[in-house]
């Protein structure tokens, strides 16, 4: 019987696998939610060591390192193992309140941005903030901006960083996939400096635009350089988070991606190609079915969520494209989240069709959301398991 | 229409530097042309290509916020002549973002569209109270109440925002549109909405549609 790692990578390069791995992403919370509709929290806690709770002291102490409810429902994080190389803002922006109403606080944030959010909302941060200002407007900022990304910073790897140690945790690693994860062109453009500007430059200052893809290129490619090199293909997928379409189609025409971010990309990939890592996931919301042909020829091999409300359907891509692209998610979350025959139906439809038809793994189309019982989830779990095995 | 006006609308919709085009609105002012005949038949239709192209998916958001502030700087080029030439009011709408809800991009471009198409737009921002938009309703008297939400959690809050309309009685002849990457067409359905918009240039046909005269 294969570990969840090889039947990952079996689907990824598009081989049968000898049982689907099943991949979703619980939003914190979702799992607030489920723990107290009933999930038990000594079934999904993680409590590790740590020195000093922060390094303040020598002794190794136990604490709370998050929840991993995945293997009770018999599913995988999405996120598997994950390489924290900091491509952030160093030295960070000190996040602190701004402002305060009635129904809202103003903080600025790690990375410079002002952001609103909701406190008046039964979630948080399911609410997502709303960006109100960020830190780059135009070419003086974005040349204040650069001087906090700086890929030599030794700030930008774990501390606890060396090569042998990580190569053999990569090794063994057999409960999920071991990624590596970053911005894309677009995803750091529209965080940097917002979405109707960042998208607006590219008629206005389209030099500013060529300056800051171009700078972004050369410092993501410094900045894992090492881990690249060091780890290779134990490194089993790099994921590039850009977010950069809606449901009309994508926010940048194909014109302007190719001429703005595809030699870009190609250089990217090709970088990890050489280095033996030929797998990677592009996580973008919206209908991206109009850029899908340059997608490929970017190096990008695979897609997440491919969310449904906005038009995306993982049985045209793969009739459509073939082994160009594997393909996670799909799952329409909010039928998901109803159960019953509305579940049964959005599995049913895709599921069968896609396992057949290989490179495919199923999850919800995003995150599963706060709107998602317990009580569903497990009967939407005891529904796909059955499916999985060939 | 005349070759002055036509190569305003040329202009913008094929996204012409802002210099560019204020050249060729100047030129139209100079040839006589009122700043009436230069807004609805040259920039006004400019940008209505520019809606039918993104329908087309031959533009996208970024042709469609440069469009939106090239228009946005010949109007402010043309301000001056306008004082005694008032524009036509295509109809009345009444805004914004639903209570639980902050976010507020979709409707912005939405409001930037709507505005620069000759509609008295009404924002009242996000995170608005339902009685909010009655007070607003019964003050401004819109024929499109616009209500946008991207969150899922705030759907039901649409759903509140219209039994508030219909409690004070002034749903009557107002058509309600919904938009924001939350709502599916089913949706607005469901709770009675007069017709859900998947993006901004469907949302402002849909008012075209609605007010046309």
């Amino acid at each position: 019987m294969s570990t969840l790692r090889e039947r990952f990578n079996a689907v990824i390069h598009l081989r049968k696998p000898d049982v689907l791995p099943w991949l979703e992403n619980v939003y914190d919370e979702t799992l607030v939610e489920w723990l107290q509709q009933g999930l038990p929290p000594e079934r999904v806690t993680v409590i590790d060591w740590e020195m000093g709770r922060g390094g303040t002291s020598l002794a190794n102490m136990t604490t709370i390192k998050g929840f991993n409810p995945y293997p009770l429902f018999g599913c995988q994080s999405l996120y598997g193992s994950l390489l924290q190389v900091d491509i952030g803002p160093i030295p960070r922006f000190k996040q602190r309140l701004l402002k305060e109403t009635d129904r809202h606080l103003e903080f600025i944030t790690e990375t410079g941005a002002i952001a609103r959010r909701s406190k008046t909302g039964k979630y948080a941060w399911y609410n997502m903030p709303m960006f109100v200002e960020f830190p780059t407007k135009d070419r003086e900022t974005w040349h204040k901006y650069r001087e906090r990304l700086n890929p030599e910073d030794p700030r930008r790897y774990p501390k606890d960083w060396d090569s042998e140690a990580y190569i053999k945790s990569f090794e063994s690693y057999q409960d999920g996939n071991t990624m590596m994860r970053f911005n894309g062109f677009y995803g750091f453009g529209a965080e940097i400096m917002g979405i109707p500007t960042f998208n607006l430059m590219f008629y206005k200052d389209p030099e500013l635009i060529h300056d800051m893809i171009e700078y972004w290129e050369y410092f993501t490619v410094e900045t894992i350089r090492s881990a690249v090199e060091t780890l290779q293909d134990r490194i089993d997928v790099v994921y590039l988070w850009e977010d950069f379409a809606d449901r009309h189609g994508p926010c940048i025409s194909p014109k302007l991606f190719k001429e703005f971010f595809l030699p870009h990309y190609k250089r990217v990939t090709g970088f990890l190609a050489k280095n033996k890592i030929d797998r990677v996931l592009m996580d973008s919301d919206g209908n991206i079915n109009p850029i899908l042909d340059l997608v490929a020829e970017s190096g990008i091999n695979g897609l997440w969520p491919l969310e449904v409300n906005s038009g995306m359907n993982a049985i045209e891509v793969r009739k459509k494209y073939g082994d160009k692209f594997f393909l996670i998610g799909n799952l329409d979350k909010s039928e998901l989240a109803k159960g019953g025959q509305s579940m049964k139906k959005e599995v049913d439809s895709k599921v069968p069709v896609l396992k057949e038809l290989g490179g495919y793994i199923p999850g919800a189309d995003h995150v599963i959301p706060v709107e998602m019982t317990l009580e569903r989830f497990k009967e939407y779990a005891e529904y796909i398991k059955p499916m999985l095995a060939y | 229409m005349t070759d002055a006006l036509e190569n305003i609308a040329i202009s913008i919709s094929t996204l012409d530097s802002s210099d560019h085009a204020k050249a060729v609105v100047t030129d139209a002012l100079s040839q006589g042309f009122s700043p009436t005949e230069i807004a609805e038949k040259g920039i006004r239709r400019g940008l209505q290509i520019v809606g039918e192209k993104y329908e087309a998916s031959e533009y996208f958001l970024s042709e469609l916020l440069y469009a939106g502030s090239l228009v946005s700087d010949l109007f402010e080029l043309l301000k001056p002549s306008m004082k005694n030439n008032q524009l036509e009011r295509k109809g009345v709408i009444v805004l914004g973002t639903v209570r639980g809800d902050i976010h507020d991009l979709g409707k912005n471009i939405f409001k930037m569209l709507a505005d620069s198409s000759g509609f008295e737009v009404h924002d009242l921002g996000v995170d608005v109270e339902p009685t909010a938009f009655v007070d607003q309703v019964k003050e401004s008297r819109p024929q499109v109440l616009g209500l946008s939400a991207l969150l899922t959690t705030a759907l039901m809050e649409m759903k509140s925002t219209l039994d508030a309309l219909r409690a004070a009685g002034v749903k009557g002849n107002l058509k309600v549109l919904l938009g924001g990457n939350a709502v599916k067409k089913e949706f607005g359905v469901e709770i009675g909405a007069d017709a859900t918009a998947l993006d901004a240039v469907e949302g402002l046909e849909i008012c075209r549609g609605w007010t046309k005269k």
